[in-house]
């Protein structure tokens, strides 16, 4: 009995201390993060340099001196093709970041053997996954201003639109993107590996979601296909935001699919993440890389 | 059952056999057996299984250390990743601080503080002082509280003065240290040490060997895993060998030598050893449990059996030592250790 006398632990658990600890993991994350000097390159060359490719393309298409540039107009609406082009591949980077990242935020804390650790202790387990993905919003929000800027003085963009409404799509994208990274993160934990469907879903996003192209010009079955990809709503919502004055009525309706999208994301990532840790429990996956 | 503080009761671990890595299949994962039919080809084939742990019993009292010894692959780790709910078993039951690990994980996970893994538990790109403050907040110590922990740790510890750079400066034995330090932030009642002393120098391994032996006396019950046996009889109260997924032997440290104490251990030197020396020596009446082991790279062999009566056996070890480019270079006969007591249990060394 000597031990229970002298052996008295200092945990005091309870809601607050789970909020504790998921601000614990956003500290640690983003510590780590800025400890990677690599990350200024991904701020401020990677945005830049990514839409580069379909900018000269359009341009060769376009001629010169843009004179090819009214069908682009009729289609669109819209006269800022380099603005159109940085807005579809930014949507896109984002995604592809996340399932990068936060897809992969369990998988590398496997690797390095720090997950058994984190899950020995009483925290709420999606914690971990949910503390991993907030310094990524804030660093992937931190590029996205970044890379405005640049577009904006660099190449003379004119971002005609509203800030408040396009932090407002950004804000509604958010459950639909970090939804499938919390799915990924679940399927990556299992199969230790999943870069062919990292491949496969920003390959259907690149052609399905119109990055560089309105979907008018894809047949049929494929504007039907690409109307159940979020990221198809978040890259319409987006260009109308930043680059028109057509205001919030044109938005509405995406944010609503957004909104939709987002549950549904939320709602399969976190029912993987639980069956993920369930089958660990079962199977000593955690443990193994 | 509050006076237990880790009690285990015919725990079984099941695995399904992975091909190639040397799972033995124990059994098929049905009990009629695999009957394929050609038309029930997209059903599939039942899963052999892996028996990793067999039936293992377990008390460990208040207070105590507990050493559980066991080759690689013996189960032990297994056993420990049940006992800190990283592993539901398949049968059986087990608690821990009066807790059930299954139905009750996050208050086993509470009272328990763990060492797994050693220095690959924290995060390299922070600093000592970081990751004890992370890991504060994840085992839920007020932040206030926290503070003032770290700050004891680390100067006990005596990493006061490397507190503040990043681990991956740091040599195994600092990072085994805050690892340690990880365990104990919560000052939790159960230690959970996994080959606490593994990679580290003697002069460290020594002082980790102190500090297990302060924690003690401050009141925590520690279950201890180690492939040093000196480790373990130096520390453990009672000491459980574990092999192929069952505890084969459980005792206080003199009560397993008592079992081979009418024995006597020869152990030899010698250069020029070969195979078929060893079926030699082990046809002598009274010898058994060779073991063979190379020392470094040098063409000198650590020979050691035991024997009933050394004295008769001797002389016939010298007849067949001797000659065909075979040389005895020294030659002792001891006592018992509790390596000894193991090989005699196991048939096996415990680095084997």
């Amino acid at each position: 009995m000597r031990s229970e006398m002298n052996v008295r632990s200092l945990a005091v658990p309870g809601f607050f201390a789970d909020v504790q600890a998921l601000w614990a993991v956003v500290r640690r994350e983003w510590t780590i993060f800025v400890r990677y000097p690599s990350w200024i390159i991904a701020m401020f060359i990677w945005p830049v340099i990514f839409p580069m490719g379909y900018i000269l393309t359009a341009r060769a298409l376009s001629g010169i001196d843009g004179s090819g540039l009214t069908t682009f107009q009729n289609t669109t609406g819209l006269n800022e093709y380099v603005g159109y082009i940085a807005v579809g591949t930014m949507v896109w980077m984002w995604q592809n970041i996340v399932l990068w990242a936060v897809g992969y935020s369990l998988r590398n804390e496997q690797m390095r053997g720090t997950l058994e650790s984190n899950w020995l202790s009483p925290t709420w387990r999606f914690a971990y996954l949910l503390g991993s993905s907030i310094p990524q919003m804030v660093s992937m929000f931190m590029l996205m201003l970044v890379s405005g800027l640049e577009y904006a003085f660099l190449f003379k963009v004119d971002f005609d639109g509203s800030l408040w409404l396009t932090l407002l799509v950004i804000l509604a994208a958010i459950p639909s993107v970090y939804g499938l990274g919390f799915a990924f993160a679940s399927v990556v934990i299992t199969m230790k590996e999943a870069n062919a469907f990292v491949f496969l879903v920003r390959g259907v996003v690149m052609i399905f979601c119109g990055i560089t192209y309105p979907l008018a010009i894809l047949p049929g079955w494929m504007q039907t296909v690409s109307q159940w990809l979020p990221q198809t709503y978040i890259i319409h919502a987006m260009r109308t935001a930043a680059l028109s004055t057509e205001g919030f009525s044109a938005i509405a309706f995406d944010l609503k699919m957004l909104l939709l999208f987002g549950a549904f994301w939320l709602a399969v990532g976190y029912l993987l993440f639980s069956m993920m840790e369930r089958r660990a429990r079962q199977t000593g996956a955690i443990g193994q890389y | 059952m509050l006076d237990l503080a880790v009690e285990a009761h015919q725990l079984i671990k099941k695995f399904p056999a992975r091909p190639g890595t040397g799972d033995k299949p124990l059994e098929s994962g049905s009990a009629s057996g695999p009957k394929k039919k050609r038309w029930q080809f997209w059903k599939k084939e039942p899963k052999a299984m892996f028996t990793a742990v067999n039936g293992v019993d377990i008390q460990i009292q208040r207070g105590e250390i507990f050493g559980l010894l066991g080759p690689n692959g013996a189960g032990k780790s297994t056993t420990i990743r049940m006992l800190c709910t990283l592993l539901e078993p398949t049968s059986g039951t087990a608690r821990v601080n009066g807790y059930d690990i299954v139905k009750q994980a996050n208050d086993v996970r509470r009272s328990l503080g763990t060492v797994l893994a050693g220095e690959r538990s924290i995060y390299w790109k922070l600093t000592g002082r970081e990751n004890l403050e992370y890991f504060a907040a994840l085992y839920h110590i007020p932040a206030a509280v926290a503070k003032k922990r770290v700050d004891e740790l680390i100067e006990r510890m005596e990493l006061k003065d490397r507190a503040n750079e990043l681990v991956e400066k740091y040599s195994t034995g600092m990072r085994q240290r805050i690892a340690i330090a990880k365990a104990l932030l919560a000052r939790p009642p159960i230690l959970l040490l996994d080959e606490p002393t593994l990679g580290l120098d003697p002069q460290a391994a020594r002082n980790l060997r102190e500090l297990i032996a302060q924690l003690k006396q401050e009141g925590h019950t520690i279950l201890l895993t180690t492939h040093y046996m000196e480790e373990a009889d130096q520390l453990s109260d009672r000491i459980g060998i574990i092999d192929t997924g069952k505890v084969i032997a459980l005792d206080t440290p003199a009560g397993l030598k008592r079992r081979i104490e009418q024995k006597e251990v020869i152990k030899l030197e010698v250069t020029g050893w070969h195979d078929e020396l060893g079926d030699k020596l082990r046809s002598i009446n009274g010898i058994e449990n060779l073991m063979t082991r190379r020392q470094g790279e040098a063409d000198l062999w650590e020979v050691n059996m035991q024997a009933h009566n050394s004295r008769t056996a001797i002389p016939r070890i010298v007849e067949h030592i001797s000659g065909n480019g075979t040389r005895l270079v020294n030659m002792n006969i001891v006592k018992p250790s509790l390596e000894d007591v193991f090989i005699h249990l196991t048939g096996k060394a415990l680095r084997d």
